[in-house]
């Protein structure tokens, strides 16, 4: 289960993944700028984002649909993505 | 207390796929290519033969000026590295023909491949893949390709060159011929895959496929992929894919940029397919221009295509260990070095998306 469902702790575990599955290595969840453009600056690619969508799903278990890739280009918007789907606490 | 959405019921979670020892082997394996960023070249507008339903003499491309300076072709190499290219595909009309341009590509861009007719041996220094297209026996190359001894003469340029992959390209009328040619290419230890001829746009001669020639050459494909694993590079969903009554298109949503709009990552995003005079132009690029979209189950297609659909194939336990399978063929016939593993997945699995498309 994530550890916080929080924006905040959403973009801390965002970033996590990606670090984790692309093996980055000069950069943290802490100094990982949730708003660096992971396509144009970071350089990932279809095939990477699928993996981190897998990846994200299975912790959240939310559906990140196919056809939204394009928009999640940084780790807030993903983050935004993710929070938007989870249901509302009660 | 949270209240947690459950997932789609029975659809299981990627970390259970990968729980499997195989799988996450496999998956390991291939996700070390995923920086693989393709673009193609036309290299000549010149061929040695000339080919019924040939792709490279149809639309406009075939009138576009060669450029055969080498310094031109160095620069463009060095300019497609920088804005991220990884891997060409080095097409049109014939390569061979130009040795030297190939040469400045490869010291450029190590990773590629070459789509050649293999009529004349490209030199040894050039260390790409060699696709070595293959259109039934002597006879009907002959009659198609109006090339004589065409298979005699591939096999001696090419037997045993690590780089030579044998593309057999089933049409409508030369389904059984794929037994002998097999047994003659496996004979001289020469590796193949298979291809199925897509139609170009307007063609109306007869090789074009049916549903009934698309179930024989399934067939077919999947008795050699049985009886030659160490040759025949290719599995059964490589089969269902190329031989479905949809095209590729049609099952997979193509994302190279003539069929996919978007260009925010991806194909539509860094994909070109440039011409002799080294220009491009979005609304025509994909692997394999002026063929009709409707009929494209080309294997470079799904190569991409297939590949891309990473997503939708995780869905089920056989689906994801297809797609494996689909993805280290590619891997094995376009990356030099690459070896293919066993396949996975030997049960016939529908695409994901042939249902409801």
């Amino acid at each position: 289960m994530p550890a916080s469902q929080d924006i905040q702790g959403i973009i801390r575990r965002v970033a996590e993944i990606i670090i984790d599955e692309l093996k980055l290595e000069d950069v943290t969840a802490e100094t990982f700028s949730p708003d660096m453009d992971l396509v144009d600056e970071l350089g990932i690619d279809s095939m990477d984002l699928a993996t981190i969508a897998l990846v994200l799903q299975d912790e959240y278990r939310v559906t990140i649909d196919e056809d939204d890739y394009p928009k999640l280009k940084t780790i807030r918007l993903i983050s935004e993505y993710i929070k938007d789907k989870l249901p509302v606490r009660h | 207390m949270n209240s947690i959405a459950a997932p789609e019921s029975s659809k299981p979670k990627f970390s259970e796929l990968l729980a499997h020892p195989d799988v996450k082997a496999r998956w390991e394996k291939v996700r070390k290519y995923f920086f693989l960023r393709e673009s193609t070249y036309d290299m000549s507008n010149r061929c040695n033969i000339r080919c019924d339903g040939c792709y490279y003499y149809e639309g406009e491309k075939q009138f576009a000026r060669e450029v055969g300076d080498v310094e031109a072709w160095r620069e463009l190499m060095k300019s497609e590295k920088a804005r991220g290219i990884t891997y060409v595909v080095l097409a049109g009309a014939e390569p061979s023909l130009v040795p030297e341009l190939l040469e400045v590509c490869y010291q450029t861009m190590p990773l590629g491949s070459i789509a050649t007719n293999g009529f004349k041996k490209i030199p040894e220094s050039v260390g790409y893949k060699l696709h070595i297209s293959v259109w039934g026996n002597d006879e009907t190359s002959l009659r198609i390709r109006k090339a004589k001894n065409l298979l005699k003469k591939q096999i001696e340029n090419y037997e045993n060159d690590p780089r030579a992959v044998f593309v057999y390209t089933f049409t409508r009328d030369n389904i059984d011929e794929v037994k002998e040619v097999t047994e003659e290419l496996v004979a001289h230890n020469c590796r193949l895959t298979f291809n199925v001829f897509s139609a170009p746009v307007g063609y109306t001669g007869n090789l074009r496929h049916d549903d009934e020639s698309l179930g024989r050459t399934r067939q077919s494909m999947i008795e050699l992929l049985n009886q030659y694993p160490r040759h025949v590079l290719f599995s059964v969903y490589n089969a269902v894919a190329h031989t479905h009554p949809k095209g590729l298109h049609d099952l997979y949503s193509c994302s190279y940029p003539r069929q996919n709009p978007s260009q925010d990552i991806g194909l539509g995003r860094s994909f070109r397919q440039y011409r002799t005079d080294l220009n491009w132009d979005r609304s025509v690029a994909c692997c394999v221009p002026d063929t009709d979209c409707v009929d494209c189950r080309h294997y470079a297609a799904g190569s991409a295509v297939v590949t891309a659909r990473l997503y939708r194939h995780a869905n089920s336990l056989a689906a994801f260990k297809s797609w494996l399978d689909y993805v280290d063929t590619y891997l094995a016939v376009w990356v030099m070095g690459y070896e293919k593993g066993e396949n996975l997945c030997n049960e016939i699995i529908e695409p994901p998306q042939a249902a409801i498309s």
